[in-house]
């Protein structure tokens, strides 16, 4: 019992890590896109093929992307733990997201 | 990108996730409205920059609440398979649906929302734990578990009520998310606190927790669409994540009960403002 709270635990830890780090990346990436994009004059000559609405676009795209990532570490603990169960869920929530995109495509 | 609105968009998103985070609610229902009513944003537009804040805030506000074990993952995991099933409903339905009915359906969860600030919510009464149902859904998937209690320094043991029901109306919290591009807290919160049965901190940490992927199921699909405005999503979410992480420290000296007196008010008149935009009234701003 003490080593499935532990494990639980130890699962917990690493997601929050995820979360955590992967929304600080996505919301830097944002404010570098608005500061590229207010300041784009100044620099544009230097690099022509950046600009800042991509790179908000890539920042808003990872925070999508955090959820999604999310389940997919969930699936890989639970497989790695051999449990079953919770692989088949994680699988199943997945595949209704990439259903969901599918049909967006 | 007009820096002066790139401002404005982030103040009004940091603001509205700022005093949502004093009284734990998610700022996701107030983006909307702020777009459409005081930036004459087109309502699709506003509900997706509303969704992409909503996995923001979600994602930004997980990791303490794991970390303080409140987050029960397991039981996360398995409602989110209705959640999601119900965003991809949702997907398919924004297409068909009229504005007016969006408008219509905002006012409805609004007005929803002002009267469950209204009624504080009470501690349920926790099941026996000593005898647990061992043919119910939860036990066989494992879901009861415990959170640390601070004041006694203790685990406090919880069991997870009836999945099925609950899975149900996570369905339909799924749908109301995607097509309001809201958290539906409105909708989880009962179906966990009177279908599951879950301490209050324990409820309040899983849906939080759940929000994200149920979001991210529509917003992928409005993504790749082309449906999401960069320019307005990008500034809404930094300023709802900041907010909420940010702001909630600043005003946690705020009176609470004066705040939510005044949510009150506020979510009952954007309900009015809303239900007369579905009507085609329009008091503030230009655009129904």
């Amino acid at each position: 019992m003490k080593s499935t709270t532990n494990r639980i635990a130890r699962c917990e830890q690493s997601i929050a890590g995820l979360l955590w780090n992967g929304t600080w990346l996505a919301s830097a990436l944002v404010t570098a896109g608005i500061a590229l994009g207010a300041t784009h004059d100044s620099w544009s000559f230097v690099a022509p093929g950046l600009s800042g609405y991509n790179v908000m676009k890539t920042g808003v795209a990872f925070f999508i992307i955090l959820p999604i990532a999310r389940v997919a570490l969930m699936l890989v603990m639970s497989l790695r733990e051999r449990d079953y169960v919770y692989t088949l869920i994680s699988v199943f929530v997945l595949a209704v997201i990439a259903a969901g995109i599918m049909v967006g495509l | 990108m007009d820096p002066t609105m790139v401002f404005w968009l982030f103040a009004a998103a940091f603001g509205a996730s700022a005093l949502g985070g004093v009284l734990g609610m998610a700022s996701g229902i107030f983006i909307v409205p702020i777009l459409t009513l005081l930036f004459s944003i087109d309502i699709h537009v506003a509900i997706g920059a509303s969704i992409i804040s909503v996995i923001a805030c979600s994602c930004g506000s997980a990791a303490p609440l794991l970390k303080r074990r409140l987050t029960n993952i397991r039981l996360a995991l398995v409602l989110e398979t209705a959640t999601t099933l119900g965003a991809l409903t949702g997907v398919f339905l924004i297409g068909v649906v009229s504005n007016s009915f969006l408008y219509g359906l905002f006012a409805f969860i609004l007005a929803l929302s002002a009267k469950q600030m209204l009624v504080r919510r009470r501690e349920v009464e926790v099941a026996d734990i000593s005898r647990p149902n061992v043919k119910s859904l939860a036990t066989v998937l494992r879901l009861h578990s415990s959170f640390p209690d601070h004041a006694s320094g203790r685990d406090v043991p919880y069991q997870v009520g009836h999945v099925p029901i609950s899975l149900a109306l996570m369905y339909g919290a799924g749908v109301i998310s995607a097509l309001l591009g809201i958290g539906s807290g409105v909708l989880k919160i009962p179906a966990m606190d009177t279908a599951l049965r879950l301490p209050i901190k324990v409820s309040s940490a899983t849906s939080n927790f759940m929000i994200g992927v149920t979001a991210a199921a529509s917003a992928g699909a409005y993504f790749v669409r082309g449906d999401i405005d960069i320019g307005i999503a990008g500034p809404v979410a930094l300023g709802s994540v900041v907010g909420a992480l940010v702001g909630a420290r600043l005003l946690m000296g705020l009176p609470a009960d004066k705040i939510r007196l005044s949510f009150v008010v506020v979510l009952s008149l954007l309900a009015v403002q809303m239900l007369l935009s579905a009507l085609g009234v329009q008091l503030l701003g230009e655009s129904a």
